[in-house]
């Protein structure tokens, strides 16, 4: 702890916090306009300097600590005259457009401007011209730029595409793609969300609306399981046909929070209908007369609950392999582990300093995991350890050691991980026996993830102190899922790690946690809701029953942190919903959110009704979300199993696994996300298969046809093709193991 | 000393205005009155104030020109509000003013924005591009008046008779050898754009790996923050990059873009840093280049000299992959002699030689022979260790016997050493010895203590003491006592630091009946080293120093022959691997543009970075502000002597991500553009 004061005010820091963090915290105001907390600080702007009484001259309160009983001063006449100055530096030629820009109103330099009353332009300097740059979903206009370098830190830092820089040049200094003349990046547009100015915005949205005319509805993404905090801002589409809404587009609290592509810019996938009765009626009578309920993860909490109380109610099944495959998981997770959740969270990850990420295309599947992981590698210089049959080159700048393993092996190659990893580990001794016993040849030549490779893994965690060790959502569908789940909690239990497991959807532990799941038996007299079924019933304008999509609902979902998260509904919906079945069945709630409260306090849900379920970040960045689920204790009852013999992957393989911004058909349906839904190869795959780039091809699996157009990705190496499922109807990329063996058919070119 | 007409440099007042140039007052500071041997300056205006070394000089287009260097220099601003738009206002309003169009009101601007640049800018740049800018305004405050009241052009505002050259330096840059843009590399770290830090390292110093943790660092010694607090970790910081580079498996994140082969070749005699950085930066422009190394590993003595738990050889084999990348050929197992040489004058277009000083001088004492066994050279010691530690090069029998070596490498399990020495080759010899068991390690050193950290580092000397070396300070050898030409003890006599009683400085002298025998199995001079030159053919008459080394004239180092080159030890004599790396770039600088034209001109960069280092950019008296004093340093963790002492490992861990951040930004970025009017 640092005592020092502030304006006379005894304040205190911990180590490595700077007079700026712990004047904030202390409630002070510091102007800044370059200073994003999530970030190493650019130290450009230069308006938070202060006094100091150890040195005559001004010091930078974003980059300094303080010292033992340093005394600051925030304001004087001098600070004043010195900050004034640098904002009339500010506004020297930047263009008076705030009519038609889209920050106006938001604009951190208006605000300034006229913070400092600067009230006509005190300095000159030659006008120089410059052109807007259209980069896809993000324009830049370089005459509007500041210059924070916010944009070009959050991309390095956070995110990891590394994609702008700074080209410098004094005045004509401008934000321009690295190492590219155009903007080649996984569009994440978190440079838009931090930029103070109108420099950088969405070129959908430019010229759309008035940040004033705007209703922000604070909401939960729906596209994957991380769960990132989001605001939809809507707006009338005219003032002629009045109450007609629609999203214009998604805000996030940048400062604290980060958000992905798909969850900025897909955010149109809202459907509408009316109060169709005969349709109702008529899925009023299948739910009646179904044997079983299949349903997909992209739901709430709340209609989860619903669904397993029909299930009570009309003695259905409930199908969710997807879900169940991580309950499963889980549970053999909590026989080892005693508990009923692991430990790790996103948050874990950004702290890491070592990072093992085993079993998933994880910089596409969780956004939110590889931009924990950027910050991590970045910020703490963690060495990351990333095992997967295939490379994947968004991470090359964040993976410090790949290790590829055969598609199918992942059992083999957990537990000489977890003998690498728990070699030094107090272990009973019947489980060290287990590993004594383990044959590491045949694990490492049938994985083909050599000894070599476990010893490199070793040597580079040797000093670290804060591990996690990540298990993507390949396993959770694997055949031996569960021994897996036995050896991670060792791991996790033995090894010092954290354990974070990503499982597919928004609300797969949701859903996990609050239904009792049927293995999917594949029968007749199935209702599918939002999943395929004799009768659809789904947020989808051509199911048989339309109802409310994510970013229509009200309710909570549970996140991979095992927190519950609210949503709320960003476009009224006019059509029938899950609860005005259920009601109709015979269940009685008046709104679906009546169900939040009684949501399982079994599984570690608290009663707590939705209206009192916090969904924001305090100032300082505290997560007032709504809460973490709490973690029960269970019994351990669990064994390790022998590896079984490792399944062989050979012929024609694919890896089921989405493009970048693409996660299911919500996202599939939206505007402004790129639709690429080709089969992906190497030349390696496309010699064995004997197709070429370009090609039309019928793909055969597991008794299903698609048809493809094979590109061939010179990015990628080896025999395994990525094939693409977010287009597919309900189709889950999770609800089987996603290697799989096809047959493949060039039909034409 | 410079002659000067008017001077506030470093806050002298000379002002020689008016007064007949035989009564001109002289400037404390060597200040560079002359650019080349072709041309006087006629002003110097930097960050620490101005020089005018003629009386005709046009203030006020030379304050304008000043402030347009600001903006040329995109390197380093750009990155700060005030800097960037205080930079771009203080130019259009001088230039308006020197043209003829200023208003009174400008003046009061220029003061202003000034002003505020000076208190709030990022980087010194910013913070001291006004300072000469003022003084001009302020003494020289009619002229400008004269071109506002009167609306009239300055003097030779439009004539073209006065070429303005300026450069962007640092302390810390001015004060390496090689000139490393330090801060850009720092600020890469700092910016968590490690891809960024290792290119602005390799800039001029390809060797990054390396020079991230052998390096003596006398920009360290040299840096401003040291008037604050504590000086920069600047060497270690280095390895963040280039560990960044390995840990992506990216390639090579090469500074520039290489040229296309333009048809020259060169050869360059030895694989050391010197040879390796002409190598580099050659293969960079575009030349065809060959190294010939004498052993069968690449790297002279950082590869054979500097041990495994200082310098792993992996790390330094990325450095050379580096150059290898560029197309470089290596030819090992070949000693160049003359007869090559001559050849080889026909055959390249020029010759750079980099073959060090590999001959251990001696201690000069009583019956020191080579034939007695157990007398063994530090370099010849050195290449054993380190063949066998890095490459499993085992010592050959014949080598073995004459060592008296029981076993196929250097174990002396049983055995008494006794180093003379105190510089990093001596320090390197005894932490070896202990490495390869020694039963006792004795360092004799003429000098103290204090001298001893001096000469190597603090780390270096409290390492070696912490791992059971014994230094004998104030002592030197006198004797070498052998039975039947097998060395059985040494004679040593002890010396006393005696004061100048005339207040000079204090001599040794040997203090009688102090001196007393020891036992021992070897004795290992590393006293110094001397240049092996035989390759060089006698005919040619090539210039030598005194001191045994070839001679240039330390600026564009070609020798007293047309074409052949010479760079590192062999030049200069034993000196830094930094120092090495300097002397190549700039030879290598030099090549290149005299194998297209046969010239031998220096690009004005480099006589920039020649007249500041003469002038000298740190000043350790200046009173630093705008930063927070008591900020500690970072120290990177140890092994420990008990986990270090009996094997090879790294004894440095390099920092942590978190220390590297925070001693990124204790960094000031004392960058200064000075420039040169002639």
């Amino acid at each position: 702890m640092i005592n020092f004061t502030i304006n006379n005010q005894p304040v205190t820091a911990t180590k490595g916090e700077t007079i700026l963090q712990a004047a904030r915290k202390a409630g002070f105001y510091i102007p800044t306009m370059c200073y994003l907390e999530k970030t190493t600080p650019c130290a450009s702007c230069r308006l938070c300097v202060v006094e100091v009484n150890t040195t005559d001259s001004l010091v930078l309160s974003c980059q300094t600590q303080p010292t033992q009983g340093l005394e600051v001063t925030l304001d004087s006449e001098r600070l004043q005259r010195e900050r004034t100055n640098i904002m009339r530096m500010y506004d020297v030629n930047h263009p008076l457009e705030c009519g038609v820009c889209d920050k106006s109103g938001a604009c951190d330099l208006q605000n300034k401007t006229l913070e400092f009353n600067i009230d006509s332009q005190h300095f000159t300097a030659k006008e120089q011209p410059r052109k807007t740059e259209r980069w896809g979903l993000i324009n830049y206009d370089p005459s509007l730029c500041i210059l924070c370098e916010k944009c070009v830190h959050v991309c390095n830092e956070i995110i990891g595409d590394d994609a702008i820089t700074l080209q410098f040049g004094g005045y004509k200094s401008a934000v321009i793609p690295k190492n590219s003349d155009k903007l080649d990046c996984t569009f994440c547009g978190e440079c838009i969300a931090v930029c103070p100015v109108g420099a950088l915005v969405s070129s959908d949205f430019q010229y759309q609306a008035n940040t004033w005319e705007l209703s922000p509805v604070p909401a939960t993404c729906a596209h994957c399981s991380a769960g990132c905090s989001l605001t939809y801002e809507v707006k009338h589409t005219s003032i002629a046909t009045g109450n007609e809404e629609r999203i214009y587009r998604v805000t996030n609290n940048f400062e604290y929070a980060t958000l992905c592509g798909a969850g900025r810019f897909g955010f149109d996938y809202d459907v509408q209908a009316s109060k169709d009765t005969v349709a109702f009626e008529k899925a009023v009578s299948a739910l009646r007369n179904a044997k079983a309920i299949r349903f997909s993860s992209i739901i709430t909490n709340e209609e989860a609950l619903i669904l397993q109380n029909l299930k009570e109610k009309l003695g259905l099944k409930l199908f969710n392999e997807e879900a169940r495959a991580y309950q499963m998981f889980m549970q053999a997770y909590a026989s080892i582990s005693g508990k009923s959740a692991s430990s790790g969270t996103l948050d874990a990850i950004a702290q890491s300093d070592a990072i093992i990420v085993l079993g998933g295309r994880i910089a596409t599947d969780n956004p939110g995991v590889r931009y924990a992981m950027t910050t991590a590698a970045r910020h703490n210089g963690a060495k990351i350890i990333y095992m997967h049959p295939l490379e994947d080159t968004l991470l090359q700048n964040v993976v410090t050691q790949f290790v590829k393993y055969e598609a199918g092996s992942e059992e083999g190659v957990m537990a000489m991980l977890a003998k690498t990893l728990l070699a030094d580990a107090d272990l009973s001794d019947e489980i060290r026996e287990f590993f004594n016993e383990l044959d590491e040849g045949y694990l490492c030549a049938e994985s083909n993830a050599g000894d070599e490779e476990f010893a490199r893994i070793e040597k580079s965690l040797r000093r670290m102190k804060r591990k996690t060790l990540i298990i993507g959502s390949d396993v959770l569908t694997h055949e031996r899922a569960q021994n897996i789940a036995r050896l991670a909690a060792l791991v996790e239990a033995y090894a010092d790690f954290s354990l974070v497991i990503v499982p597919v959807n928004v609300n797969t532990v949701g859903v996990s946690l609050v239904c009792d799941l049927d293995q999917d038996e594949n029968s007749a007299e199935v209702v599918g809701y939002n999943a395929n079924g004799d009768f659809v019933i789904g947020a989808m304008c051509e199911s048989d029953l339309t109802v409310p999509a994510m970013n229509g609902q009200e309710g909570t979902v549970v996140s991979m942190n095992h927190q519950l998260l609210p949503t709320n509904v960003a476009i009224g919906f006019e059509g029938y919903c899950l609860n005005d079945l259920a009601n109709a069945l015979g269940l009685r709630r008046l709104n679906t959110i009546d169900y939040t409260a009684q949501l399982p306090k079994t599984k570690g849900f608290k009663a707590i009704a939705f209206d009192k379920v916090g969904n924001f970040y305090g100032a300082l960045g505290e997560d007032n979300r709504g809460y973490r689920l709490e973690t029960l204790d269970v019994p351990v009852n669990g064994a390790l199993e022998e590896i079984a013999e490792l399944p062989e992957f050979n012929g024609t393989v694919v890896y089921r696994c989405n493009p970048v911004n693409q996660f299911n058909i919500y996202t599939a349906h939206t505007t402004q996300l790129e639709r690429d839904a080709a089969l992906r190869g190497s030349a390696q795959f496309a010699a064995a298969a004997r197709i070429g780039n370009g090609d039309r091809v019928e793909v055969q699996s597991n008794g299903n046809i698609e048809m493809r157009t094979f590109v061939l990705d010179e990015s990628l190496k080896g025999t395994i093709a990525l094939s693409p499922t977010f287009d597919e109807k309900f189709g889950a990329m999770n609800e089987r193991y996603r290697f799989e063996k096809i047959k493949i058919m060039r039909v034409g070119s | 000393m410079s002659k000067v007409y008017f001077s506030t440099w470093r806050g002298e007042q000379i002002n020689n205005i008016g007064k007949p140039e035989e009564q001109w007052e002289v400037s404390a500071y060597n200040l560079p009155a002359d650019y080349n041997e072709h041309a006087h300056s006629k002003a110097f205006i930097g960050w620490d104030g101005l020089a005018l070394f003629n009386p005709d000089v046009d203030v006020v287009r030379l304050a304008a020109e000043y402030a347009a260097q600001y903006q040329v220099y995109s390197e380093a601003c750009g990155r700060c509000a005030p800097g960037r738009w205080g930079g771009r206002i203080l130019y259009d309003l001088l230039d308006k003013i020197a043209r003829g169009e200023g208003a009174v009101s400008d003046m009061d601007h220029l003061k202003e924005v000034s002003k505020t640049m000076q208190e709030t800018s990022k980087c010194e740049i910013g913070k001291t591009v006004p300072t000469p800018l003022l003084d001009l305004m302020h003494h020289f405050e009619a002229e400008f008046m004269d071109c506002i009241n009167n609306q009239k052009a300055s003097k030779h505002y439009h004539m073209q008779d006065t070429n303005y050259i300026a450069k962007i330096t640092a302390p810390c840059m001015d004060a390496c050898p090689a000139h490393v843009d330090i801060p850009a590399y720092i600020e890469g770290v700092r910016d968590l754009r490690f891809d960024d830090s290792l290119m602005a390292t390799r800039q001029t110093m390809p060797l990054a790996h390396t020079c991230g943790r052998v390096c003596p660092h006398p920009c360290e010694t040299e840096c401003r923050r040291t008037n604050l607090d504590e000086p920069i970790s600047i060497m270690e910081l280095k390895r963040l990059g280039a560990d960044y580079e390995i840990d992506h498996g990216f390639g090579f994140f090469h500074p520039a873009q290489q040229k296309p082969l333009n048809g020259k070749k060169v050869a360059v005699i030895g694989s050391g840093p010197a040879g390796l950085t002409g190598a580099y930066y050659m293969a960079l422009e575009g030349i065809d280049v060959d190294v010939y190394e004498e052993l069968p590993v690449l790297g002279g003595e950082v590869a054979v000299g500097v041990p495994e738990y200082r310098m792993p050889i992996d790390r330094y084999n990325q450095d050379i992959k580096a150059v290898r990348d560029l197309g470089v050929t290596f030819i090992t197992n070949t000693r160049v002699d003359a007869d090559m040489m001559r050849q080889f004058e026909s055959d390249y277009d020029a010759i750079l030689v980099a073959t060090g000083t590999r001959i251990s001088k001696k201690v000069y004492c009583e019956n020191e022979r080579a034939d007695i066994q157990g007398y063994w050279g530090a370099i010849d010691f050195l290449d054993k260790v380190n063949l066998e530690v890095k490459y499993g090069i085992m010592v050959p029998e014949v080598d073995q016997k004459k060592h008296m070596l029981e076993k196929d490498y250097v174990d002396l399990t049983g055995k008494t050493v006794v180093c003379v020495g105190g510089g990093f080759t001596s320090m390197d010899v005894v932490r070896c010895s202990i490495r390869a068991n020694a039963k006792k390690v004795v360092m004799i050193y003429r000098r103290d203590e204090k001298t001893i950290i001096n000469n190597t580092t603090y780390e270096e000397y409290h390492e070696a003491v912490e791992e059971g070396v014994e230094f004998i300070f104030h002592s030197a050898v006198a004797e070498m006592r052998d039975e039947n030409n097998v060395l059985k003890s040494l004679l040593i006599d002890r010396f006393e630091l005696v004061p100048d009683p005339n207040g000079g400085r204090p001599t040794l002298e040997k203090i009688e009946g102090a001196s007393f025998e020891m036992e021992c199995d070897y004795l290992i001079p590393a006293v110094s080293q001397s240049a092996d030159l035989k390759l060089i053919p006698e005919e040619w008459e090539i210039e030598r120093t005194s001191w045994g080394t070839i001679k240039t004239n330390g600026k564009d180092y070609m020798t007293s022959r047309k074409g052949i080159f010479a760079a590192g030890d062999c030049e200069y004599g034993p000196m830094t691997i930094v120092n090495a790396v300097g002397q190549a770039k700039r030879a290598s600088s030099v090549i290149s543009r005299y194998v297209q034209d046969g010239q031998i001109v220096l690009l004005d960069n480099e006589i920039m970075e020649d007249h500041l280092r003469r002038l000298k950019v740190y000043n350790k008296k200046e009173k630093v502000t705008g930063w927070l004093p008591g900020l500690p340093r970072e120290h990177s963790e140890v092994l420990t002597a008990d986990e270090r002492k009996y094997n090879n490992k790294e004894v440095k861990y390099g920092f942590t991500q978190e220390q590297a951040i925070s001693e990124a930004e204790r960094c000031m970025r004392c960058y200064y553009i000075a420039m040169v009017a002639h």
